[in-house]
């Protein structure tokens, strides 16, 4: 008894160490960028930027000058992709939960079909047939095809929890669908909502693989502005330009992860 | 799926509300594929042999397969153990660790590239840290190698396996795996025994996951691809470089297929 006593504390200690690595591993490279964005150092090599980027701050602000403007496309992107999103999800998945259609079920595979397609396919498509939408738009729509499965999901997981007596007993004291939608659904469904909310946003602030290729070049998004900057920036400049994309994503990320967002896993674009 | 709404009314309530959905799905992306469909076999699918014939689109594509196959295989051994660990033990710091595991999952491929050249770039990180240790020179221009392609793509691909597997074992029937345990089985053999046929349908939707988001990418390889190219890439080149749509449709075509083909496969004899 004893001994498997030992072994079992033996198997989670050497898990939970291997977890720890994994971890650290994954956040190695991350950190090494940060310290890279706040010291200086030999092995930066060149600079191109010469004395414009010589202390943090004016390396900062250099970053925001050159690609404020790409911030500004990724913000507003955001901005119409996330109410859109929910718009268009959360209603479609709490009606295939309670509201069961002819085809729905067709159409909830349907909404998830997008997490299959390479995203530059979908792009390059969407380039070719769709002529007269203005980019935005057409960027939008792109952002959505991957972002909409993540709501259908988290809503639908959500809307399976809660009891449907509960709407049923709202209605028999004479509320109506309205009322009942108003002061009985949407507060059960709320923090499912606020976490998709955060995963929309979280896609959708990171998407490339879309967005490099709809975006014309002067409305390129924030990672798009990122590859530029990959591709002809001093070490300095690229990392404090990563710095601020991940600016906003960590604390959503921990909100997600405070939230319990198991959904998140699925169908990021890479 | 409730057997509730018997109604035509509620049928109808509950197609208007999915309505929006539905037309956004016809133009956004049954509409555009449709059109991609259409195009590869005009001129008798010319463009779509000369991506299968020999060359260097086929190339492309079964590169993509096998460096997506690979890293997603090695992603999901690696995320096998955290996301056993993640899902039973309890224990402090659990959710900080989650949490930096998942962070790279929004990071778009130019970002993962990227952080592949700051660990072996030319002067990378990892080399530096070994010539400062030995005095000798290892590694250096390693991120731009078949190696550095396969780390990026790997690196990306182990927090959404671990994601996906771990919410797969907290689903997990404990009492089978208490039962074992009574019957004298050891930690590692239960996990082998009756964890892993239990997860297998989690393996499969967890390789499909990874695989489908690796096919994808083209960020990761945008910033380290040298000579070892992808289907995505040659897309984005065919594209803007040679303005070739006919063949750039058809890669595209071929690419969705591969992955839609392979995530059919690997769903097949799952339960539900």
């Amino acid at each position: 008894m004893r001994s498997g006593f030992l072994r079992r504390r033996l198997f989670r200690r050497t898990g939970i160490a291997l977890t720890a690595l994994l971890a650290l591993a994954l956040l190695a490279p991350i950190l090494i960028t940060a310290a890279g964005a706040f010291s200086r150092a030999e092995w930066y090599g060149q600079r191109s930027e010469g004395a414009e980027v010589d202390s943090t701050p004016k390396l900062f602000r250099y970053v925001l000058e050159v690609w404020g403007r790409a911030l500004l496309r990724s913000g507003q992107i955001v901005a119409v992709v996330v109410p859109l999103a929910l718009l268009i999800g959360a209603p479609a998945a709490w009606a295939f939960r309670r509201l069961a259609f002819p085809g729905s079920r067709l159409l909830e595979a349907a909404a998830l079909v997008p997490l299959a397609v390479p995203g530059v396919a979908l792009a390059f498509s969407m380039i070719q047939c769709v002529q007269g939408v203005p980019r935005f738009w057409l960027l939008a729509a792109g952002h959505l095809a991957y972002t909409i499965p993540l709501v259908v999901k988290t809503v639908g997981n959500a809307v399976e929890t809660f009891d449907p007596r509960l709407e049923d007993a709202a209605r028999s004291m004479g509320a109506g669908r309205l009322e009942t939608a108003a002061r009985i659904t949407a507060p059960l469904l709320l923090p499912s909502l606020i976490l998709s909310a955060l995963l929309v946003f979280a896609v959708s602030w990171g998407e490339f693989n879309v967005s490099f290729l709809l975006a014309p070049p002067l409305l390129q998004t924030f990672p798009a502005a990122l590859y530029l900057t990959y591709t002809t920036n001093s070490f300095p400049v690229a990392a404090a330009a990563t710095l601020v994309f991940l600016a906003p994503v960590v604390p959503a990320l921990i909100a997600i992860q405070a939230l319990g967002g198991e959904e998140f896993h699925r169908g990021l674009p890479a | 799926m409730t057997p509730r709404a018997h109604s035509s009314a509620a049928s109808w309530a509950g197609a208007l509300l999915a309505l929006p959905l539905l037309l956004f799905l016809l133009a956004a992306v049954a509409w555009p594929l449709a059109h991609l469909v259409r195009r590869a076999f005009l001129e008798d699918g010319e463009a779509l042999r000369q991506v299968m014939a020999a060359g260097r689109y086929r190339t492309a594509l079964v590169n993509s397969l096998a460096l997506s196959a690979a890293a997603a295989v090695t992603a999901l051994l690696l995320a096998l153990g955290p996301a056993w660990i993640l899902a039973r033990e309890r224990f402090r710091g659990r959710q900080l660790l989650r949490t930096a595991i998942s962070l790279p999952l929004t990071f778009s491929g130019v970002l993962v590239g990227f952080l592949i050249v700051v660990l072996l770039g030319r002067i990378g990180a990892i080399p530096k840290l070994i010539e400062a240790l030995t005095g000798r020179q290892a590694l250096e221009g390693a991120a731009y190698t078949f190696g550095g392609l396969f780390l990026g793509y790997v690196y990306f691909e182990v927090p959404r396996a671990v994601m996906t597997l771990e919410s797969a074992f907290r689903r997990f029937p404990w009492e089978l795996d208490a039962a074992a345990r009574t019957l004298g089985a050891r930690g590692l053999e239960r996990m082998l025994r009756i964890g892993l046929p239990i997860a297998a349908p989690a393996l499969r939707s967890t390789l499909a996951v990874t695989f489908s988001a690796s096919m994808g990418s083209f960020g990761v390889a945008l910033i380290l691809s040298r000579r070892f190219t992808v289907a995505p890439l040659e897309i984005y080149t065919e594209m803007t470089g040679f303005l070739n749509d006919e063949v750039a449709g058809a890669l595209c075509l071929a690419l969705a297929l591969c992955t839609l083909t392979v995530d059919r496969l690997l769903a097949l004899g799952k339960r539900r």
